[in-house]
């Protein structure tokens, strides 16, 4: 995978703090016009200064089906669940999980069950009805690694928090504006 | 307009006596009896068109449902079912790939049925649901392409298994949902898999023994693609430059460089030519097929072939998409069709195309002739440049020149093309192909993505919505029936649908059109004006293709409905409209209100008189 891999306790510590969790809020920040350079910038620069303090904070803090959105612009996790699944689920499961005419919308798979059902189903694979199989991913660590995210991701589209589409990740600077309430341009 | 039966009749007669020296005239022989239907699109030509009159405009609003039978299998059932004179239908299914003879003269009992042992895991890697174009036959033997890359024969008596062979590999991505088709002694068959990274190639294998022949592939040395430089034409001249499947490519991105031929081939049995188109280069992230950032031709996907059935070698070639960056696929059927252009005769070759263009080519030689756009609202390419044969590409449009992680919007068509595998009909009476289209645009975003055998090898994610209504459209709609004019480049008449049609269209000398809708339609139109003159509701909507016969002096049509294929993905839950805020899904017709899963096949006729 070449997308830009931000470690979902980075993204979780940005917002510490306040962060706007699952509420459908939404503020007035400025976006930069290149978000993924800014990312990968702040991922070199911030990933080893941040590391220690924030691991303990996401590891307490974070859940999954947890997200965040900002003016409509999501964490990195959750975004990183849109493209997990848009890679290895969308061929079945729909465009932005909405469901095809053979295999369900996974939206409401995220509204009806638990996360753990949720992942359950996944690692397991599932045939109940004839001709709808679900592949067991049991053996794909890329997927495993984003079944959080997945869920992150189903669960802020079943809220209607997130639209359909590929979603746009929140700036670092955004985030901390979000917090801290300061401009650091 | 005038009927010209005899005309038509006159010309097939021709064809059977140039050919007449060949080995192997049995599948030819059989289409040239109208009361058949003894190959996916009724003939070498891929027409679709029946000398059948018996159900005609006149009496079509009496044709009934006379029985039905459930294959027993969900997920989209395309193609359609064979008659070749023995009293009985043969039936193909998506995957697990059930074959079944029915008895005609017992309302579709099962005279016997087939049903391969197969690895389910090759179900993740199709991209597209299950799905499968359906059986070819030849001298008392079906043929089909299994989804996990099987080849098989089987015994049309007595449903035995007389021989397989194994054409790919399914960890790699490689599947097969193409129908096949015999030439001479040959079956020819194409691999599917265009969004894993397979590498495409059609192979002949004998129908006796099922050894193979030859392999052609669709991108790498020439040696591979079985093409000489010095002699196969493109453009109307010889290629000249040794190795373009290779030097086209950034380093060894051919080896993973798509061009599955998964649709249709056509066969001219005078210049003794199979025709045939590849799909989409690889990933669907330009920027990952560039040269020093440059575009680069990514040869040979997206282009049709001409080959020597017998030996596979390349007569010509004709790209429709260099350096595709919206993944439009170039497998659609190549109708050959016999034309007057200019106050010259030629031997046509048309298609209705994935990119909106309908093209017009010379069959012997490649050459160009036409190209304008059957929907309107395609704009990706202003127009092609007839000297080039190269499209000229709309900056705007350009995902490529808008760039990686950038959303490009508002493309047209879709990457489900305008047109995509559901077959056309051609009319020698009218002069006019009649197709089922989609009316659906998108946005498209390449992102980087990585190549891992048997993964998905994607690397864009899109948005649909229905293309621009314009003046006179059906609110909303996402698809037409259209009767196009392939030497004018013109939409004679068009017939508005609330979804995409996906289905095979069929014309017949009754003056009729048929197609059917997602919803689960099958329709009759006149042929002439597109009126609709009949129409009756299956239990599922329709990808499969709309076919004809007569047996015992009764003419049938035939049809499978099934929801699913892409369509069944891309619109069960309905389109966004891209001018409401959140939640807004749901604005235009989602698939999911009108149908549900379910293989059916349903045999219509006239009541007795
Ligand atoms: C080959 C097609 C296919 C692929 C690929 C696929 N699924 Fe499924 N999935 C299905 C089908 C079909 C079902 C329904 C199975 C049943 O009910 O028997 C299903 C069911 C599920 C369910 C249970 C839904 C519920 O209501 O409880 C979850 C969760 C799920 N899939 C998640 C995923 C995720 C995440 C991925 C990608 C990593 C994925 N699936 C990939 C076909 C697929």
């Amino acid at each position: 995978m070449t997308e830009i891999q931000i470690p979902r306790w980075l993204v979780a510590a940005g917002a510490t703090g306040m962060l706007l969790l699952a509420t459908g809020m939404m503020t007035q920040v400025q976006a930069s016009a290149e978000p993924e350079k800014q990312e990968q910038v702040e991922e070199g620069e911030q990933a080893s200064q941040q590391q220690e303090d924030v691991k303990e904070a996401a590891a307490t803090e974070s859940t999954p089906g947890d997200y965040t959105i900002i003016d409509g612009k999501v964490d990195q996790g959750t975004y990183d669940g849109y493209i997990a699944f848009t890679r290895n689920c969308m061929a079945c499961h729909g465009p932005d999980g909405v469901g095809s005419t053979f295999a369900p919308s996974l939206v409401k798979a995220a509204e009806r069950r638990s996360f753990a059902e949720f992942a359950r189903t996944i690692a397991g694979g599932r045939d109940i009805q004839p001709g709808r199989v679900m592949p067991s991913f049991a053996d794909d660590q890329y997927v495993l690694s984003n079944i959080e995210n997945i869920y992150s991701y189903m669960k802020a589209r079943a809220a209607g928090d997130l639209g359909r589409g590929r979603p746009k990740v929140i700036e670092e600077e955004e985030e901390e504006e979000a917090s801290e309430g300061s401009d650091e341009d | 307009m005038l009927r010209e039966m005899s005309y038509a009749i006159a010309t097939m007669g021709l064809l059977a006596a140039s050919v007449a020296a060949q080995a192997n005239q049995n599948q030819l022989e059989l289409q040239q009896n109208p009361e058949l239907w003894a190959t996916q699109l009724g003939n070498y030509q891929g027409n679709r068109y029946s000398q059948l009159d018996q159900i005609n405009r006149d009496n079509i609003s009496d044709l009934r449902a006379q029985w039905q039978f459930s294959t027993g299998v969900l997920r989209g059932h395309e193609g359609g079912p064979l008659y070749v004179g023995d009293g009985r239908l043969y039936i193909h299914t998506p995957f697990p790939n059930k074959v079944f003879a029915l008895d005609l003269e017992d309302e579709g009992r099962i005279v016997w049925s087939y049903e391969p042992d197969q690895d389910s895991r090759v179900i993740p890697v199709m991209c597209c649901d299950t799905v499968n174009r359906g059986l070819a036959y030849a001298d008392g033997k079906l043929f089909l392409n299994q989804a996990d890359n099987t080849v098989i024969a089987l015994d049309a008596e007595s449903g035995e298994l007389l021989w397989e062979a194994n054409n790919g590999d399914h960890t790699k991505g490689e599947t097969m949902t193409m129908s096949p088709l015999v030439v001479h002694d040959k079956v020819l068959v194409g691999v599917s898999g265009g969004e894993f990274g397979v590498r495409g190639h059609l192979t002949a294998y004998n129908i006796e023994t099922g050894e193979m022949e030859w392999r052609g592939y669709s991108n790498g040395p020439d040696d591979d693609v079985l093409l000489d430089p010095e002699t196969t034409m493109m453009m109307g001249e010889p290629i000249g430059e040794a190795d373009l499947g290779v030097s086209t490519w950034p380093e060894g991105e051919w080896e993973r460089g798509g061009g599955a031929p998964w649709g249709w081939i056509t066969y001219d049995p005078e210049l003794d030519l199979v025709y045939y188109g590849t799909g989409n280069p690889g990933t669907w992230n330009p920027d990952q097929r560039t040269i020093d950032g440059e575009p680069a031709d990514n040869k040979w996907s997206i282009t049709v072939f001409a080959r020597d059935p017998n030996t596979g070698q390349t007569k010509w070639v004709y790209q429709k998409v260099p350096f595709d960056e919206w993944d439009y696929d170039g497998v659609n059927e190549n109708q050959l069709i016999d034309v007057e252009i200019d106050g010259e005769q030629r031997k046509g070759l048309a298609i209705i195309d994935r990119t909106g263009f309908g093209f017009l080519l010379d069959r012997e030689t490649g050459e160009l002739l036409v190209a304008e756009k059957f929907a309107p609202e395609t704009n990706w390419a202003s127009h092609y440049d007839m000297e080039t044969g190269r499209p000229v590409v709309n900056e705007e449009f350009s995902t490529f020149r808008q760039g990686v992680n950038v959303n490009t919007t508002d493309i047209c068509p879709t990457a489900m093309g305008a047109k995509n595998m559901q077959p056309s009909a051609y009319s020698p009476e009218t002069g006019l192909l009649y197709a089922g289209i989609n009316r659906i645009c998108m946005n498209y975003e390449p992102f980087e993505t990585e190549y891992v055998a048997g993964q998905p090898y994607v690397g864009a994610t899109l948005t649909m919505m229905p293309a621009p209504t314009q003046d006179g459209d059906m609110e909303g709609r996402m698809g037409s029936f259209i009767a196009w004019d392939p030497v004018a480049g013109e939409v004679v008449w068009k017939k508005d649908e609330r979804f995409a049609v996906w289905s095979g269209a069929l014309a017949t000398a009754g003056g009729l059109a048929f197609y059917g809708t997602l919803e689960g339609y099958v329709k009759a139109v006149d042929i002439e004006t597109g009126e609709e003159l009949w129409r009756f509701k299956t239990p599922s909507g329709i990808i499969g293709n709309v076919n004809t016969f007569q047996h015992q002096g009764k003419q049938y049509i035939a049809v499978l409905s099934g929801v699913g294929g892409w369509a069944g993905i891309g619109l069960a839950a309905g389109l966004e409209d891209p001018e409401a805020g959140l939640g807004a899904v749901g604005v235009f017709s989602a698939l999911d209100d009108y149908t549900e899963l379910g293989g059916i096949l349903t045999v219509f006729s006239l009541p007795d008189a």
